[in-house]
C-alpha cells in the first residue's frame, strides 16, 4: 500500500476537489439562507447537460471552448438561482424546515424530469479538451492531465471564495447578513438583492462544477445523485455554511475515501461513511463549524 | 308500452339464460386478452423499461395484426414499478385487482423475487424480462415465476467464448460493483472460466480477486489505479449503464484496457452510444442483437420497433419484452384459456418462437433455454455514431445452461 501512497493522495486531491466543486455552492446558500437546498444536485446536472450541449453546438476541442461552455452554463443556471429564489426560497423564508426539505426535493424531480424532457434518457458523455486528453507519467504515478485542471479548478474556485468573502466589501455585506440580516435591514441594507445575488452565485457555482466535471462523468438523469452524498458530507463535516470548512472537510473526506480504497478493498466507499460518523460523534458542529459564514 | 309485468318476466329469463352460461355475458370469443406490464417507467431503471414498454407494445401491436390470439386480441395495460420492490408489488396487487392474473416486465432482481411470493399468494404469473438473480430459478423458486430470457448462464456462456476464443488469455479479474448482481455475475462468470479454460484448452485459469467499487461512484481512479497493478489480461466488467460509461471514460487516459480483453456483461450499446469513438474494444452480452438475427419474426419485429420509436438501435430488453408476449400467446393458445393454472402448465416446457429463434422454458425451475448473444464492439471514427459492431455470435443455451435445481442454492465453482 505504501509503495501507492502517490496515486493515493493524486486521487484523493481529484475526489476532494471534484466534491468542493459541487459543494462550494450548496453551503454559500446555506451559509446565508440557511437553506438545505435538496436539488443542488439536480442543478450541477443542468449545469453538466448544459455546457455537453453548449461545447457540441461549438464544436471545438479548445480549452478555451471548454472554459467558455463551462461559464456560460454556470451564467444559465445562475439565472435559474434567481427564478429559484423568487419562486420558492422566498416562500420559504417564514416556514418550518421540514417544508424546506419538501420544496427542494420537489424541485429536484422538476429539475430530473427537464432533464428527461430536454435530453432523453440516453446515457451520454462530453470528451475533455484536447489540451487535458494527455496524461504526466512519473514512475507508478499516472497523472490525467484532465485530473489536475480539477483540482486546480477546485483550488481556484476556493480561493476565489475566500478573496470574496473575506476581502471585499461585497462579501463583508453577505456576511454581515448571514449573521444578523434583521440588523443589517435597520441599517439600510437591501437584504433582499444580497440574499438573490448570493442564491444566484451559489447556483452558478453548480452550474460551474457541471461544466468543469462533465468530461469526467457520463451523462445521465442519474448525474444529480452523483457526488451530491460526497458534496453533503463535506458541507456538514466542513461546519454547516463554513467554505473554508468545507474545503477543509473536501481534502480531509478525500483522503479517507482513497486511502479507505487500499485498506479495505472488499468494502469499498465505506470509509468514507465511517469517517462522516465519527467526525459528527467527536464534533457535531463540523470542523469550523461557526453558524457563521466563512 | 311495454308492461311492468313482461319487463319483469323479461329481465328474470335473461338472467336464467345468462346464468347457464356466464361466458356469454362476458362474450369470451372476441373478448380482449389482459397483460399487465410492470416494469420501471421513471427512476434508475426507467431507461430499461422503456425498451421493455416498446418492445411490450410492438409483439402485442404484432399478435393483434395477425389474428390475435384465437381470434382475441392482446390488450396491454402498464404501471410503473420503479424498480422498487415495494412499489412493484403494490401495482402488481391492483393490476391483479383488476383481473391481470398475467403480468410481465419485470427486469430488477429484487422486484422479481418480491414477485414470487405475491403471485403464489394472489393467483398470478409474472414473466420477467430480464432479472438477474439466480435465485429466482434456484432458492426462491415459485411455480408462478418464469424466466423468459436468459438467465446467470449467459455469463457462463461469455466465459466459454473467451475460452474459445481466447484460450491465450489464462489469467482473469472483473471489475465488479459491490452488490448483489455484481458479485453473482462475477461468481457465475467464474464458475464459467474454471469449467470451460480447463475442458476447453487444457489450462486451469488463474483467478484474479476483483477490484470491487461502489455502485453509483463519481471517482473511479482509485479503482482504475488498483486495476492498473493487475496481472490479469481479461477483465469482465459488472459496472451499469452510467457507472459503466464514467468507469470506461476516467480508464481511458490510463490506458486500463489497451493490452487486455474487455468483457462486459450486459451493456449492449449504452456504454458505446455514449463514449461513441473513445470507447474501447470490447466484447459485451446482449439478449436480442437484432442484425444477429435473420429470422423474418426478427426483422419483422425490428422493423415494427423503429417504426415506432424511430430507434434504430434497440437494446436486447425489447426482445426480452417480444418473448415474454409471445410466451402468454403461445401458452393461453395451448390452453385454450387465460387462467392461471392452465397457463402455467402451457408455459411449463413450452417451446415458443421469439426473435432470437425458438426458445423452451424448463419445467423444473421455469427458466427458458436460449441463445446466448456475444458482440464485439470499437471505435469507429468518423462514422455517425463513432463505433461499430465489429464481430457477434450466437451461443447455444443448452450446452451451458446450470443445472435445474429449484428450491435450492445454485453451485458454482470457486478459485481455490
Amino acid at each position: 500500500m505504501l509503495a501507492d501512497w502517490p496515486s493515493l493522495l493524486f486521487n484523493a486531491l481529484g475526489w476532494g476537489m471534484a466534491t468542493f466543486l459541487v459543494a462550494a455552492g450548496l453551503t454559500l446558500v446555506f451559509g446565508i439562507l440557511h437553506v438545505l437546498n435538496f436539488s443542488h444536485g439536480g442543478f450541477f446536472m443542468i449545469g453538466a447537460y448544459l455546457a455537453f450541449t453548449i461545447s457540441a453546438a461549438v464544436g471545438s476541442t479548445s480549452l478555451i471552448a471548454f472554459l467558455g461552455a463551462s461559464l456560460a452554463a454556470a451564467l444559465v443556471v445562475g439565472l435559474l438561482g434567481l427564478v429559484v429564489d423568487r419562486a420558492v426560497f422566498r416562500r420559504l423564508a417564514q416556514v418550518d424546515g421540514a417544508y424546506v426539505l419538501v420544496a427542494t426535493y420537489a424541485l429536484l424531480l422538476v429539475c430530473n424530469g427537464a432533464v428527461k424532457l430536454i435530453w432523453g434518457l440516453n446515457v451520454q458523455s462530453a470528451q475533455p479538451p484536447a489540451a487535458l486528453f494527455e496524461v504526466t507519467v512519473l514512475g507508478d504515478l499516472v497523472m490525467p492531465h484532465y485530473a489536475m485542471f480539477v483540482i486546480a479548478a477546485g483550488i481556484v474556485v476556493y480561493l476565489a471564495l475566500e478573496w470574496l468573502l473575506n476581502l471585499t466589501a461585497a462579501g463583508k455585506l453577505i456576511r454581515a447578513i448571514a449573521a444578523d440580516p434583521w440588523m443589517a435591514q435597520l441599517l439600510g441594507v437591501n437584504v433582499g438583492l444580497v440574499y438573490s445575488a448570493t442564491v444566484a452565485l451559489g447556483f452558478a457555482l453548480a452550474g460551474l462544477a457541471g461544466g468543469f466535471l462533465v468530461a469526467n462523468q457520463s451523462l445521465s438523469p442519474d448525474l444529480a445523485g452523483i457526488f451530491i452524498i460526497q458534496a453533503f458530507g463535506v458541507v456538514i463535516i466542513g461546519g454547516m455554511g463554513s467554505i473554508r470548512g468545507a474545503f477543509l472537510a473536501s481534502l480531509l473526506l478525500g483522503l479517507v475515501d482513497s486511502f479507505g480504497t487500499a485498506l479495505l478493498p472488499d468494502m469499498p466507499g465505506i470509509l468514507f461513511f465511517v469517517a462522516l460518523a465519527v467526525l459528527l460523534l467527536v464534533r457535531p458542529q463540523g470542523l469550523l463549524g461557526s453558524g457563521r459564514l466563512a | 308500452m311495454i308492461s311492468r309485468r313482461a319487463l319483469l318476466a323479461g329481465g328474470a329469463g335473461s338472467a336464467l339464460a345468462l346464468s347457464v352460461n356466464p361466458r356469454i355475458v362476458v362474450g369470451q370469443t372476441n373478448e380482449p386478452i389482459k397483460i399487465g406490464v410492470v416494469t420501471p417507467l421513471s427512476g434508475p431503471q426507467e431507461f430499461i423499461g422503456s425498451f421493455v414498454k416498446s418492445g411490450a407494445e410492438v409483439a402485442a401491436e404484432m399478435i393483434n395484426k395477425a389474428g390475435g390470439v384465437k381470434g382475441r386480441p392482446l390488450q396491454l395495460e402498464f404501471r410503473d414499478e420503479k424498480a422498487n420492490p415495494a412499489a412493484a408489488t403494490t401495482v402488481a396487487r391492483e393490476l391483479l385487482g383488476l383481473g391481470y392474473n398475467l403480468q410481465l416486465g419485470t427486469i430488477s432482481s429484487t422486484v422479481a423475487l418480491a414477485y414470487g411470493p405475491l403471485m403464489q399468494q394472489e393467483n398470478g404469473i409474472n414473466l420477467t424480462c430480464g432479472a438477474g438473480t439466480e435465485k429466482l430459478n434456484h432458492e426462491n423458486y415459485t411455480s408462478n415465476v418464469f424466466r423468459v430470457g436468459d438467465g446467470t448462464y449467459r455469463m457462463r456462456a461469455q466465459a466459454r467464448f473467451m475460452a474459445e476464443k481466447y484460450p491465450e488469455v489464462t489469467s482473469w479479474t472483473g471489475i465488479i460493483p459491490d452488490h448483489e448482481y455484481g458479485r453473482t455475475v462475477w461468481a457465475v462468470f467464474v464458475d464459467g472460466l474454471l469449467e470451460f479454460y480447463p475442458a476447453l484448452t487444457g489450462k486451469t485459469p488463474t483467478i484474479v480477486p476483483p477490484v470491487l467499487v461502489p455502485y453509483g461512484s463519481g471517482d473511479y481512479r482509485n479503482f482504475i489505479t488498483q486495476m492498473m497493478k493487475s496481472p490479469a489480461k481479461g477483465v469482465v466488467n459488472a459496472t451499469y449503464g452510467g457507472d459503466a460509461a464514467t468507469f470506461f471514460q476516467q480508464a481511458r487516459p490510463y490506458g486500463l484496457f489497451r493490452d487486455r480483453i474487455l468483457m462486459d456483461a450486459a451493456n449492449e450499446f449504452i456504454v458505446a452510444n455514449a463514449l461513441k469513438d473513445q470507447v474501447p474494444k470490447h466484447w459485451t452480452g446482449s439478449h436480442w442483437y437484432y442484425a444477429n438475427n435473420k429470422s423474418q419474426l426478427s426483422q419483422d419485429f425490428y422493423q415494427a420497433y423503429v417504426a415506432k420509436t424511430g430507434n434504430r438501435m434497440p437494446m436486447g430488453w425489447a426482445g426480452e419484452a417480444q418473448a415474454a408476449v409471445s410466451a402468454y400467446a403461445a401458452a393461453i393458445a395451448k390452453a385454450g384459456s387465460t387462467d392461471t393454472k392452465a397457463v402455467i402448465a402451457a408455459l411449463k416446457g413450452l417451446t415458443w418462437d421469439t426473435v432470437t429463434g425458438p426458445r423452451t422454458i424448463r419445467a423444473e425451475d421455469n427458466q427458458a433455454i436460449k441463445n446466448l448473444e456475444v458482440i464485439q464492439i470499437e471505435p469507429a471514427p468518423g462514422t455517425d455514431i463513432g463505433f461499430k459492431v465489429s464481430d457477434s455470435v450466437q451461443i447455444p443455451g443448452a450446452p451451458v445452461i446450470e443445472p435445474a435445481t429449484p428450491g435450492q442454492k445454485m453451485a458454482l465453482r470457486t478459485a481455490s
